[in-house]
C-alpha cells in the first residue's frame, strides 16, 4: 500500500492530498523564508488518528510537520527536507474543557484565539486568556509552544509560562501527558512539582512529537480596564521609562511602537514615514483594577512617573484613552479589544516578517537604538515593537518588515534580517519562533553543551528523526 | 482584446494567508462555504489568490489538480468582507480571473462546459426551449414599455413560481411593463471562468433592451441583477438604463400603497436570507427587511446575516459541479433558519430558492421568494 493509501485508511479520502495547489499551497509563509513543497498534506480528525499517522510515519521513517495556520512568522511549517508530510491540525479543534475554579482551558490545537475568546464570553464570561497582536485565527496551543507574547505578558511573562501541562504524540507512537493531569483528567492545574517534561515540547517547533491537547491558564477579568496612550522621544528614556512602569507592577500590558505603526493605524499609506519633531514612539498601556479606584490609583502613579521622565526629555507625554477614544471613535475600542483587529497594518503585502528576540533590561535600549540603524540603512518602514515582559524580568524587541516578496526585496530583507540578528546576538539576546538561519546563528554563539544536549533528547525521543527535521538546523 | 485589466496582476503582492477571511471577524463563525467544507488551506480565499499568484509568475504549472480549488468556491464575496487587506475589494474578481486563465489553458469543468453549450443553443442553461415570448402573448404585454422585466433563466425555466409571482406583483401594481427576447444574462459564463461568450448574451440583451424602449430594467434573480448592473459594465457596455433588483420596485410599492397588502394573518414565521449577489455583491440588505416589516409575517433574523450572511451554497458553478458543496452549505443555512423556529425561509434570488428547498430536510416548512410572499399577502 502507498502512503497516500495508508493515510486515506486512516482519515478518508477528503482529507488527504498530494495535488499541486495543496503542495503549493503549504510550502511557504508570509516570512522571507525559503519555500519547499511537502509531498503530501493530511488533515486528522482525533488524537486517534493523529496516533496511527505516526505510527505509520516512524515505521516508514516518513518526516512530519505539523501545521495549524502557518502564521509563525518564522518560516516554522515549511518543511526542511523532501518528501516531507505536512500534518494540517485545524480539525482538531476541540475546546476540551475550562476549569472555572482552577482557571485553565484544555484546547487541542486547532482552536484559535478568536475561537477561546467566544467560548469564554459565553461560557466562562468571568475568566480571560491573554491574545497576541495577531490575527484571531492562529492557534492557542502552538502560540503557546513558541513562548510567544500577548496582551498579559507585559505583567506575566511569556505564553510558554501559561502552560499548566500538555498531552502529546511521542515520535514513535506513545501518547504521554506532562503537568498534573498525570493524575487523571480535571486536574490541570499545574506543572509543579513534577521534573518540568512540558520542556520537551516547548520551544521545540514541533521537533519532539505532536501536542495533541494543552492547558493553558485563564485569570480573572478585572473590573476596571483603563487604557492611555504615552509618547516618547529616544529609544533610551523610553525604555528607562517603560522599565519603571513595569518593574512597578502597575500595568497588565505595554505595546510600545515606532509612531511609523500609530500612523499606519491611523490609515497613513505606505511607505509611511516619520518626520523630525514627532515621537519616535506611541506605547499602548493597559492597566486594571478590581475596583475603580485601584485603576485610577496605578494611572496617577504612571502620570508621576511620566512627569519624572520629562524632567530629563520634557515631550513624553501620556494620553488618557478617553481622549484618543474622542479623536478616533469607535476605531479606538476595536484596537483595545482583544484580539484586536490592529494587526491589519501588517496585512499591506504578501510579506511579513521580524527578528523577534527576547533580551536583557540592560540592553533593551541599546538593541532598539542599533536596531533601527539598521532598518534604516536598508530604507524599510521603521517598525519597531516591544514589550517589556514578566514585570521587567526581560524585554522583547522587534523591528517589523511588511514587504512586497518580489524576489529583490525578498534578498534585501534576508540581508536586513541577518544584520539585525547579528545585533541582537552580540547583545546576547535570544531569537523567538526562530528560522533555522537564526537558530543556526544562535548556536554558533550559544554554549555548545546547550545544542548538544538538545541533539541528544532529540534522538532519544525521534530516533527515526521523523519530526519536522532540519528545525533549528537540527 | 480583453476588456479586463489582470486584477491578480495589480494586486499579485498583497495577500499574506493571515487567515482573517476565514471567520467573521469578532463573532468568530465560519465565514468561507469552501474552506470550511474541504478544509485544505487551498480551498481559502488565500489559497486562490496564492494558485493565481503562481501560475502568474511561473512557479507552478497547469495541472488538472488545480480544477477543484480553483472552482469549488461559490464566489460568495464573504472572504471580502473579512479581509482587511488592500486587495479585499478584488479578491472574488481575482478568483474569476484565475479561473478564466484555467479555462483558457486547462478548458473548463464538463458542467460548465455543458451550461455553456447550452446557453450558446438555446439562451439558458438549463437546456430548456427558450420561450420567453409565449409570455408575451399570454399576457398580453406591448412590444415597447418604459420598464422590462428580466426574468432570468432559473426564474423562467425552473423556478418558474417566481417568475409569475413577479409578473402577478407588477400587473396588480399596475405597472406597465413588458418581456423581452431575453437571453441568459451571462453570469453562470462569467462566473465559471467562460468569459468569451458572455459577451454576446450582454449585447443581445442591451439591443433588445433598446428595442423595447426600456428606461429601467427590473429582476427578480439576484444574480441577473449583479450581472446586467455591474458584469456588463466591466464588459465596457455604456447603460443608459436602471436596473433594480424586484425588491426595490416592490418595497417602493408596497411604501407607496400602491400594492396593498389584502392578507388576513400572519403567513408564519419567516426568516431572510441574504443572496450573496443582492447583498455582498451589490449592497441591497435594507429593502427586502422593510418588505418583511410590511407584510403579514412574524420577521425574525437569522444569525448570520447581512454583510456576514452564510452563502446559500449555489453560486460560482458550484451548484453544478460540486454537489456535495452545495448541499452541504445550503443545509447549515437551512441550520440557521431552523436555529430560529423560522417556518418559511425567504429569500430575493430563485437560484437561492432553488439550491436551499433542495437541501431542506425538515428544517423549516418552506422555502420561497420574497415576491412569492408579497404576491401572497396581496
Ligand atoms: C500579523 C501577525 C502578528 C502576530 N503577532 C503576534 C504576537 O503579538 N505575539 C505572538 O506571540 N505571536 C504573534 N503572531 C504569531 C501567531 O500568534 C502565532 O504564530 C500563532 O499563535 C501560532 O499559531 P499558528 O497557527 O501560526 O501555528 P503554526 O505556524 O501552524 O505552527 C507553529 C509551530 O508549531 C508547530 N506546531 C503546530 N502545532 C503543533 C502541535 N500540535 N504539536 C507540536 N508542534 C506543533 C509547527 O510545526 C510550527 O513549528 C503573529 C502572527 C501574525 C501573522
Ligand atoms: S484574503 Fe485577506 S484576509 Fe484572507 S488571508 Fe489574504 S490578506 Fe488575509
Ligand atoms: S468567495 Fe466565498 S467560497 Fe469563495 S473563497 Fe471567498 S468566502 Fe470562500
Amino acid at each position: 500500500m502507498s502512503l497516500k493509501q495508508k493515510l486515506i485508511s486512516i482519515v478518508g479520502e477528503q482529507y488527504v492530498s498530494d495535488g499541486l495547489a495543496e503542495k503549493y499551497v503549504y510550502s511557504f509563509d508570509m516570512t522571507e523564508n525559503p519555500p519547499k513543497r511537502p509531498a503530501m498534506v493530511v488533515m486528522p480528525e482525533s488524537v486517534q488518528q493523529l496516533q496511527q499517522i505516526v505510527r505509520i510515519a516512524n515505521k516508514d521513517r516518513v518526516p512530519l510537520v505539523p501545521f495549524v495556520t502557518g502564521q509563525n512568522i518564522g518560516g516554522l511549517t515549511i518543511p526542511q527536507v523532501d518528501d516531507a508530510v505536512t500534518v494540517d491540525l485545524k480539525r482538531m479543534n476541540k475546546i476540551v474543557e475550562v476549569d472555572d475554579e482552577a482557571m485553565y482551558a484544555v484546547v487541542e490545537p486547532g482552536v484559535t484565539f478568536g475561537h477561546l475568546r467566544k467560548y469564554l464570553d459565553e461560557h466562562n464570561p468571568s475568566l480571560t486568556y491573554t491574545y497576541p497582536l495577531a490575527p484571531p485565527y492562529t492557534s492557542v496551543l502552538a502560540n503557546a509552544l513558541l513562548q510567544g507574547l500577548c496582551d498579559l505578558s507585559t505583567m506575566r511573562g511569556a505564553m510558554g509560562d501559561f502552560i499548566n501541562g500538555l498531552e502529546a504524540i511521542l515520535p514513535t507512537g506513545e501518547i504521554v501527558r506532562a503537568g498534573s493531569a498525570i493524575m487523571g483528567d480535571g486536574n490541570w492545574f499545574g506543572r509543579y512539582p513534577l521534573p518540568d517534561l512540558v520542556g520537551l515540547f516547548s520551544g521545540w517547533q514541533g521537533m519532539s512529537g505532536f501536542v495533541t491537547k494543552i492547558a493553558v491558564q485563564l485569570w480573572p477579568k478585572k473590573q476596571f480596564t483603563r487604557h492611555a496612550a504615552l509618547f516618547t522621544f529616544g529609544e533610551v528614556p523610553t525604555t528607562e521609562l517603560l522599565k519603571r512602569i513595569a518593574r512597578a507592577q502597575l500595568i497588565d500590558d505595554a505595546d510600545c511602537m515606532s509612531l511609523s505603526i500609530v500612523k499606519m493605524l491611523l490609515g497613513v499609506s505606505p511607505p509611511v514615514q516619520v518626520y523630525g519633531g514627532e515621537p519616535d514612539y506611541g506605547t499602548l498601556l493597559t492597566l486594571s483594577g478590581n475596583i475603580e479606584k485601584e485603576a485610577d490609583a496605578k494611572y496617577e502613579l504612571i502620570e508621576t512617573f511620566v512627569e519624572d521622565a520629562r524632567k530629563n526629555e520634557s515631550r513624553q507625554l501620556l494620553v488618557d484613552w478617553d481622549a484618543i477614544s474622542r479623536m478616533l471613535g469607535d476605531q479606538a475600542k476595536s484596537w483595545v479589544d482583544f484580539p484586536s483587529d490592529a494587526f491589519k497594518v501588517l496585512t499591506e503585502y504578501d510579506g511579513l516578517t521580524w527578528v523577534g528576540t527576547y533580551i536583557h533590561p540592560k540592553h533593551w535600549g541599546e538593541a532598539l537604538s542599533g536596531g533601527r540603524k539598521i532598518v534604516e540603512k536598508y530604507g524599510f518602514e521603521l517598525m519597531a515593537y516591544l514589550k517589556p515582559m514578566n514585570s521587567m524580568h526581560f524585554g522583547e524587541f522587534k523591528f517589523i518588515i511588511r514587504f512586497p516578496k518580489d524576489d529583490a526585496t525578498v534578498e534585501k530583507v534576508r540581508h536586513c534580517n541577518e544584520e539585525l540578528l547579528d545585533f541582537a546576538l552580540s547583545l546576547k539576546a535570544l531569537p523567538y519562533k526562530t528560522p533555522v538561519w537564526a537558530a543556526k546563528k544562535l548556536q554558533q554563539n550559544a554554549d555548545p553543551g546547550f545544542v548538544e544536549l538538545l541533539k541528544r533528547i532529540r534522538k532519544t525521543l525521534d530516533p527515526n528523526g521523523i519530526m519536522n527535521p532540519g528545525r533549528w538546523g537540527l | 482584446m480583453s476588456p479586463y485589466e489582470s486584477v491578480i496582476a495589480d494586486w499579485l503582492h498583497r495577500c499574506n494567508r493571515c487567515g482573517t477571511c476565514k471567520y467573521i471577524f469578532r463573532d468568530y463563525g465560519p465565514s468561507c462555504p469552501s474552506g470550511e467544507q474541504y478544509r485544505f488551506e487551498s480551498y481559502f480565499a488565500s489559497g486562490r489568490i496564492s494558485i493565481a499568484r503562481a501560475l502568474t509568475t511561473g512557479e507552478i504549472d497547469w495541472q488538472e489538480s488545480l480544477l477543484k480549488p480553483t472552482f469549488a468556491c461559490t464566489e460568495c464575496g464573504a472572504c471580502q468582507i473579512q479581509c482587511m487587506a488592500p486587495h479585499r475589494e478584488h479578491i472574488v474578481e481575482m478568483i474569476e480571473e484565475l479561473r478564466s486563465l484555467v479555462v483558457d489553458k486547462l478548458g473548463p469543468l464538463p458542467p460548465h462546459r455543458a451550461i455553456a453549450e447550452s446557453i450558446s443553443r438555446k439562451h439558458n442553461p438549463y437546456e430548456a426551449t427558450h420561450h420567453n415570448r409565449e409570455i408575451v402573448q399570454q399576457l398580453n404585454l406591448p412590444d415597447k414599455a418604459d420598464t422590462v422585466l428580466f426574468l432570468g433563466c432559473t426564474s423562467n425555466y425552473k423556478e418558474t413560481s417566481v417568475r409569475d409571482a413577479t409578473l402577478s406583483v407588477l400587473k396588480k401594481a399596475g405597472i406597465n411593463f413588458t418581456v423581452v427576447d431575453e437571453y441568459c444574462c451571462g453570469s453562470p459564463l462569467l462566473r465559471t471562468g467562460q468569459r468569451a461568450f458572455a459577451r454576446q448574451a450582454a449585447e443581445h440583451n442591451l439591443e433588445a433592451f433598446e428595442k423595447a424602449g426600456a428606461e429601467r430594467v427590473i429582476t427578480s434573480c439576484a444574480g441577473c441583477y449583479r450581472t446586467l448592473s455591474k458584469d456588463y459594465k466591466k464588459l465596457g457596455f455604456d447603460l443608459d438604463i436602471d436596473l433594480l433588483h424586484s425588491v426595490q420596485l416592490v418595497n417602493e410599492l408596497l411604501t407607496e400603497k400602491k400594492l396593498k397588502v389584502t392578507q388576513q394573518g400572519s403567513i408564519g414565521r419567516v426568516t431572510y436570507h441574504d443572496p450573496c449577489h443582492l447583498g455582498r455583491h451589490m449592497g441591497v440588505y435594507e429593502e427586502p427587511r422593510q418588505m418583511l416589516g410590511v407584510l403579514p409575517v412574524e420577521f425574525v433574523e437569522m444569525h448570520p446575516n447581512e454583510k456576514n450572511a452564510w452563502c446559500c451554497g449555489a453560486g460560482g458553478g458550484v451548484k453544478s459541479s460540486f454537489p456535495e458543496l452545495a448541499q452541504a452549505t445550503a443545509a447549515i443555512r437551512l441550520g440557521h433558519a431552523r436555529a430560529v423556529n423560522a417556518d418559511i425561509l425567504v429569500s430575493a434570488c430563485p437560484f437561492c430558492k432553488r439550491n436551499l428547498s433542495d437541501a431542506n430536510q425538515g428544517q423549516v416548512a418552506k422555502v420561497l421568494d420574497i415576491v412569492e410572499l408579497v404576491d401572497l399577502a396581496t
